[in-house]
């Protein structure tokens, strides 16, 4: 294994663009809140809002979080159920490299 | 109903607070499966919002939190799904069940006597189920750290009563019968206390027999599924105060992350060390509660200063719980990173270098 493979790249360009969306959907919801909580508060079918709209941050400021700690080397230690997956992938991969091929000379 | 509600001005300081402790409730979610909602209802009406609207806030905020925790989990193989949902549905039984008892208690002795009867069942089960947890986790610190199967959970695997079920993840077989009873207790717990992963997670360990980084892991499932049924009566209701959810789980999203890549680098006892003293903290905070009950329902005669000032000091220990936990957390990630480090260093010199350029 090379060090480039060892040293994983860091997930810069991920994290700009949720953190950019994240500040986006904040910036919207709380320039609008007046608007939002009426909607929000309603109740009845309108739970759907408040409900949908934390799915929906969570989807983009929790992969942002995620790139963050990315970002700054907080990675998890790679668990005994990863490297059994990373060694099936390569053993898979090893096995496509060493199938015979044809070859055609015209 | 919402017409009567009054939601609260936000100011900078209260936007901080709230980022703050979600963070931190997310952190130690992240890493023992719950916790951290318990501080935010009481801070949240510390801030003047109603005690329905705090509720309803929270739990939105803990669903969304649970579920992006419960993902990056289940990707380092740490969640069992079926064991998660097998406890969902029988928790959500026990929620309601929970909620009857409840109603039975505020009938018979009013609001003071279930505000007793509460802070009792926080005392009681907290020590008891905290006090054991520690002790278990201190055993096992002593003895090197190996986790061992509990000698209830053993002897109730033993039992073949169909449908017996295989729990792959936590690679455990056992009877449905005993599975339904922990999860009803779980939800009878979280309609009590708000909390029922303190019940669940020793449950799963103990009585079930999973270990506890699979059983913290799976309380994730329980929690979401919970919280969304919970979140979704809350907003049926109009009680969801958007602003107070979407800011602590700004917080609560790197919280709960972080405290995920936590357990991948501490050994599995140290989600016990961190339940157990932040269960055993929370049951002196309850604990200086009752008296304010006792109180109002005229069976003990205290001053309102002392009363103030203990209710005070209650809130203090519950943030201390928590501060507690976080800080235990980040220092044993933080050991456990520096010693894969050096180990890495020792093997790799060339490896180390390239690192710190």
């Amino acid at each position: 294994m090379t060090e480039s493979n060892l040293i994983k790249k860091k997930p810069k360009g991920k994290m700009l663009l949720f953190g950019v969306f994240s500040v986006g959907l904040y910036l919207a919801l709380f320039l609008n809140s007046e608007t939002v909580m009426r909607f929000f508060t309603k109740g009845g079918m309108y739970a759907v809002l408040p409900i949908g709209t934390v799915f929906l941050f969570s989807y983009v400021h929790g992969a942002f979080a995620g790139n963050f700690w990315s970002v700054l080397g907080i990675d998890a230690k790679k668990t005994q159920l990863q490297e059994k997956m990373e060694q099936k992938k390569s053993t898979v991969r090893r096995s496509e490299q060493s199938r015979p091929r044809i070859r055609v000379q015209a | 109903m919402h017409e009567v509600v009054n939601f609260i001005d936000l100011n900078m300081i209260m936007i901080v607070y709230l980022f703050i402790v979600g963070f931190v409730g997310g952190l130690v979610s992240g890493f023992i499966g719950s916790g951290g909602a318990f501080v935010l209802t009481p801070g949240m009406m510390s801030l003047g919002v109603p005690g329905a609207v705090a509720v309803a806030s929270n739990m939105c905020h803990k669903f969304p939190k649970a579920l992006v925790g419960a993902i990056k989990r289940y990707k380092y193989g740490q969640v069992d799904i079926k064991l998660g949902l097998i406890m969902a549905v029988s928790a959500t039984v026990g929620v309601q069940i929970g909620i009857k008892i409840q109603n039975m208690i505020l009938e018979r002795w009013g609001q003071s006597g279930s505000n007793l009867y509460i802070s009792l069942s926080f005392v009681f089960i907290l020590v008891t189920v905290g006090g054991y947890v520690f002790r278990d986790a201190r055993k096992i610190a002593r003895s090197g750290g190996i986790e061992t199967v509990a000698s209830l959970a053993r002897r109730l695997q033993k039992i073949q009563l169909p449908p017996m079920i295989y729990f792959k993840t936590a690679d455990v077989k056992i009877s449905l019968w005993i599975t339904i009873p922990v999860g009803l207790a779980t939800g009878m717990l979280a309609a009590t206390i708000a909390v029922g992963g303190f019940i669940g997670v020793p449950g799963m360990i103990y009585v079930i027999g999973a270990s506890s980084l699979i059983s913290s892991a799976t309380e994730l499932v329980i929690a979401f599924v919970m919280g969304l049924g919970g979140s979704i009566n809350w907003a049926f209701h109009g009680l969801v105060d958007i602003r107070l959810t979407l800011i602590i789980l700004a917080g609560s999203l790197f919280g709960v992350q972080l405290g995920a890549i936590g357990t991948t680098y501490v050994k599995d006892h140290v989600i016990k060390i961190v339940m157990g003293i932040i269960m055993l903290t929370v049951a002196v905070s309850r604990a200086l509660a009752v008296p304010q009950y006792l109180n109002e329902l005229n069976i003990i005669s205290m001053d309102p200063a002392a009363i103030s000032i203990m209710t005070k000091l209650s809130f203090a220990i519950m943030c201390l719980a928590l501060l507690t936990g976080a800080a235990i957390i980040l220092v044993s990630m933080w050991k456990a990173r520096k010693a894969e480090r050096s180990g890495q260093a020792l093997q790799n010199p060339s490896l180390a270098e390239a690192a710190t350029h």
